[in-house]
């Protein structure tokens, strides 16, 4: 090395960004914080609606924080109106407003439909993965349907199962039978709409499964039952888990159908809230608040939980990771 | 020579004879639950059933109502009146359908809202994507909280944007320094607005499904290969030219998906009208399907609905078809990119 | 007995045609190894003996028997797969009992049995954990334990050691000979590897195009190639070929290169019909002689080995001739050379058919 002092010292070179890299961290979460407070922001106000008395529901200033946190409002849903009577509002006591009888409903219908619906989806996406059951491009045919708009679904329904349906049983068997409102039409219909993400989250379940598993299994002797629920079921058991809470929650948060289709007998929460929503003597903004929480909280848990794998489900398993 | 059915193996083996015996002697206690196992079992069973079950649930409540609604759309008939007194008068309906200027206008008005919102999701969540996939650290933090609005129900997300565009309402608690100081009284009725309404009905579609374009967009993130940026890297690429000329031709199959994905579903738009506006104010904000949902609910016009929904099919058939050769095209691509 | 016979063996995958025509008698105990490169219908052909595939026409015969039509697991058959196979949700000790419990045998006479195969291969210690903790040699191991538990007389093999790492390969090749001596079963082994068929095999079965080019031992198929193709894929280097025509020499016949000054008498075969045919002359680099008169050539690039050293060398063909000379060679590149070629140890071919001549 020369030591030569009039040499300029080493100059160190800098990258053109060097500055800017070190506000970056603090623009980045900046931005990252505000879009998180706008996705906060409404649930937030949700809830705290929900535990405000009828005084302060709408205020001017709007109210950020009950000054007088109650559980009215659960109470009004929850107890029949008879007995909140004289605690509550005038008009709240006109309507029946227990949400047992949409709880349960939403619960048996979402319960029971999904699993009919896991179940068919698995077998048949099995059919497809391991022997091209309908051929190369049969997985697409089934993603059309869930495309097709909904309403364009429920016209047809209506008509088939509040005038056909009846007409025909009426001349075949001499009484009526209408599947209009009734669990057993909400929930063929939910099933149907509901096997395409079946069969595309468990395409992707089992597309990831070795076949030579299977072969392993047969050349031991296995038979083609044996091998089911040895091998595939235990190494599909999560991914069904996962594709049954997210069939779940779309059947959970199915709006349209239940609206053309059901109501009164059959009721489900999305009905529930939309019925106060369009109530004409002035809206009941804590117990839909209320109702509103309740539906929300399940399924943002289990949500949460199936959180890696929502991805595959809305993507149709499309995307992956 | 025959092929024999059955176990060949105290034939072939005597070694396993002692197994094979087993079987033999478990036969005759078969009770028909195991024979019907057996039958199940067969590799043409076994692959039929799940299909023939599935295609004839179709067939049963897509197919037959379908052609049911072509019939119901030849005939002249209200729900006020009863199914046998309705009369055949050919194409009729479709002649109104098509000549309808409020179903096309909403038509228009859905592909109007769609594409609005569809493209705000991508773009913003494409940002967010991009931010949160350079963080070092509080990742999971932010993809929690940003997935949150995908598992709320639509039913609830119109309630709670009906609550913040209230008169007294949030929103306008927020605008009031900027309003108030010119003597505007802040407490504005947004949704009683045609313009304001459509725009509140759009925000919450991009509120709630910004969650999904974001995760497409970190998983396509994710999947981008690093070797390939950091050589371009050595190679002397700037950084906007590294994003121009190769992450963004690579999220390519990302952006895709999400596009038709969202696009698809955007198109249904109708929970989020019903709860926010039902329509109004006037039809401002009538989807097609809102707009198709009424005619057949409240005004109770069934054929006209049922023609309407033919309609509507033929157009969506299209979009679909489209939709899905895309998806194929890209998904060979996602497959090998492993997104 | 488990002596199997495949009798002109189709499998057609729509158009193509991935076996055709196999004929095959596979001996009872011996260790036969089929090989080629991949795409050549030996793994359908396996998966057709193990009844994981159904033979489009022709047939397949364990001992006396007819099996087309029998299930997999009902042929009294081991399998070994590529990819191993090893259920991640069983514990080494459940993969290996997996064909046991299918039969349901007694747990007592599993637990016997299971050990025996475990210690049959070393790995008796790893019995109670996931395969997913195994290291690749070890999951090799369970794999063929769970095979040899059942019994069978016949092994089928499919690339078993292609996910080792190049040691451990060499090192199992030794273990399944020995495995293979110790159980005196048939072991049917797919590989592409050459160097794995020629070390393992009692007799290799060479594939090509769905069609057997070659059946025979290990150093038949090595010095006497049926086929081009064969003669090809065996060896390293590959060996050389050199394109030409026999030529009429007095009594006896000369092959003459197409191009470059390359002649060598081949007396012994040559039929009048091949005068002035187009053929190939083979012949491996160890059989080139380097020195002492013949063709001139220049050096173009030089591969020490260690044991030897590989010298390729120019003589105005399109494709450089590879020799091996002894690793004390001072040869390097730019030099000049003379070569000729070991007249008994080179092969002659028919140019189109690839059929060998002499």
């Amino acid at each position: 090395m020369t030591n030569d002092p009039s040499a300029p010292a080493p100059s160190r070179a800098r990258s053109a960004y060097s500055g800017r890299r070190a506000r970056a961290p603090i623009v980045r979460h900046a931005v990252l914080l505000a879009w998180s407070l706008i996705v906060l922001f409404p649930i937030y106000w949700m809830v705290m609606t929900s535990f405000k008395d009828s005084g302060e529901w709408v205020t001017w200033p709007p109210r950020w924080v009950p000054y007088e946190p109650t559980l009215l409002n659960y109470r009004q849903i929850f107890i029949p109106a008879d007995e909140a009577r004289g605690t509550l509002a005038r008009q709240a006591t006109e309507q029946a407003f227990s949400i047992w009888k949409a709880l349960g409903d939403s619960l048996l219908i979402c319960l029971v439909t999904s699993f009919i619906s896991l179940l068919l989806g698995t077998f048949l996406a099995y059919a497809i993965s391991r022997f091209q059951v309908g051929g190369k491009y049969f997985r697409y045919v089934i993603l059309t349907i869930r495309m097709v708009p909904p309403i364009v679904i429920a016209i047809p329904l209506l008509m088939y199962y509040a005038i056909m349906i009846p007409y025909a049983t009426e001349s075949v068997l001499g009484f009526r039978i209408s599947l209009f409102d009734t669990y057993v039409g909400i929930g063929a219909l939910y099933v149907a709409v509901t096997l395409p993400f079946v069969i595309w989250m468990m395409l992707s379940f089992i597309d990831e499964i070795p076949y030579t598993l299977e072969h392993a299994a047969r050349m031991m002797g296995a038979g083609r039952i044996y091998v089911l629920r040895k091998v595939v079921f235990p190494l599909v058991a999560s991914g069904m888990v996962v594709t049954f809470l997210f069939v779940f929650i779309l059947n959970w948060a199915e709006f349209l159908l239940a609206l053309t289709l059901t109501y009164p007998d059959v009721t489900t929460l999305p009905i529930l809230l939309n019925k106060f929503q369009s109530a004409s003597e002035g809206r009941l903004y804590g117990p839909q608040a209320a109702i509103g929480t309740i539906i929300t909280v399940p399924v943002v848990i289990l949500g949460i939980t199936i959180q890696k794998h929502l991805i595959k489900g809305f993507s149709f398993g499309m995307i992956r990771k | 020579m025959a092929a024999r059915r059955g176990s060949l193996l105290p034939e072939l083996w005597p070694a396993m004879s002692t197994t094979a015996g087993m079987h033999a002697q478990r036969a005759p206690r078969a009770g028909a639950f195991a024979r019907l196992g057996a039958w199940f079992a067969q590799e043409r069973v076994f692959r039929l059933i799940p299909f023939v079950l599935v295609e004839a649930m179709f067939i049963l409540i897509v197919i037959v109502p379908f052609i049911l609604t072509i019939y119901i759309s030849l005939l002249r008939w209200r729900a006020n009146r009863p199914f046998e007194q309705a009369t055949f008068q050919g194409f009729d309906n479709y002649v109104a359908v098509l000549g309808n200027e409020a179903f096309w206008t909403a038509l228009g008005r859905t592909f109007y809202f769609a594409g609005v919102a569809v493209t705000l999701e991508l773009l913003i969540g494409f940002v967010l994507a991009m931010l949160v996939n350079r963080l070092n650290r509080g990742q999971r933090f932010y993809i929690t909280i940003f997935l949150i609005p995908m598992m709320i129900v639509p039913v609830v997300v119109g309630y709670n944007f009906s609550m913040i565009y209230l008169d007294s309402g949030p929103f306008n608690q927020l605008l009031a320094p900027l309003l108030e100081p010119f003597g505007i009284d802040p407490r504005i009725r947004w949704l009683s607005h045609p313009i304001a309404a459509q725009w509140a009905i759009i925000l919450a579609d991009v509120w709630q499904w910004t969650s999904l374009t974001f995760l497409i967009f970190m998983s396509g993130f994710a999947a981008l290969p690093r070797q390939l940026i950091n050589a371009a890297r050595v190679m002397g690429a700037s950084r906007s030219q590294i994003f121009w000329k190769i992450e963004l031709p690579l999220l390519k199959p990302a952006i895709v998906i999400a596009v038709v994905i969202r696009g698809m579903e955007a198109l249904k738009m109708f929970d989020s009208v019903a709860l926010l506006t039902t329509g109004g104010p006037g039809t401002s904000t009538q989807t097609i399907a809102f707009y198709m949902w009424e005619q057949v609910w409240v005004f109770n016009k069934y054929s006209f609905g049922a023609a309407a929904s033919i309609v509507l099919l033929f157009i969506f058939a299209i979009l679909i078809f489209f939709g899905i050769y895309m998806l194929v095209r890209q998904r060979s691509i996602v497959m090998q990119q492993g997104i | 007995m488990a002596r199997i016979v495949l009798r002109d063996l189709v499998k057609q995958f729509g158009a193509y045609k991935a076996v055709n025509g196999v004929n095959l008698d596979i001996r009872d105990g011996e260790f036969l190894i089929m090989v080629g490169p991949s795409g050549c219908g030996k793994t359908t052909t396996l998966n057709m003996i193990s009844g994981l595939e159904t033979p489009t026409s022709g047939d397949i015969l364990i001992g006396e028997t007819v099996v087309n039509d029998l299930d997999p697991g009902e042929r009294g058959l081991g399998m070994v797969f590529q990819d191993l196979a090893l259920f991640p949700h069983m514990t080494v000790f459940e993969n290996i009992a997996f064909g046991l419990r299918v039969k349901k045998v007694a747990e007592s006479e599993v637990q016997s049995r299971v050990r025996a195969a475990a210690e049959t291969v070393n790995i008796t210690k790893r019995l109670e954990t996931m395969p997913r903790q195994c290291s690749g040699g070890e999951s090799q191991r369970v794999a063929l334990a769970r095979t040899i538990v059942t019994n069978p007389r016949v092994f089928l093999m499919d690339e078993p050691l292609s996910s080792l790492d190049a040691k451990l390969r060499v090192d199992m090749r030794t273990e399944l000979k020995r495995l293979h001596e110790q159980l005196k079963a048939t072991f049917v082994y797919v590989t592409h590897d050459q160097a794995e068929a020629m070390t393992m095999a009692d007799r290799i079965v060479v594939m090509n195009g769905g069609r057997i080019e070659q059946v025979g031992a290990p150093l038949e198929i090595y010095r006497k190639p049926a086929t081009q193709f064969v003669a090809g894929f065996f060896g390293m280097p590959t060996m050389n070929f050199v394109p030409g025509t026999i030529e009429r020499n007095g009594s006896g016949a000369v092959f003459r290169a197409q191009v470059g000054d390359v002649t060598q008498p081949v007396d012994a075969v040559v039929t009048p019909e091949l005068i002035g045919k187009p053929v190939v002359l083979g012949v491996r680099a160890e059989h080139v002689v380097v020195g002492g008169g013949g063709t001139g050539a220049a050096v173009r690039l030089v591969e020490p080995l260690g044991d030897g050293t590989l010298v390729f060398c120019d003589y105005g063909a399109e494709s450089l001739l590879v020799a091996k000379v002894d690793a004390d060679s001072l040869l390097k590149s730019g030099d000049s050379l003379n070569f000729r070629f070991d007249p008994p140890r080179t092969h002659l071919f028919d140019a189109q058919r690839g059929v060998r001549l002499n």
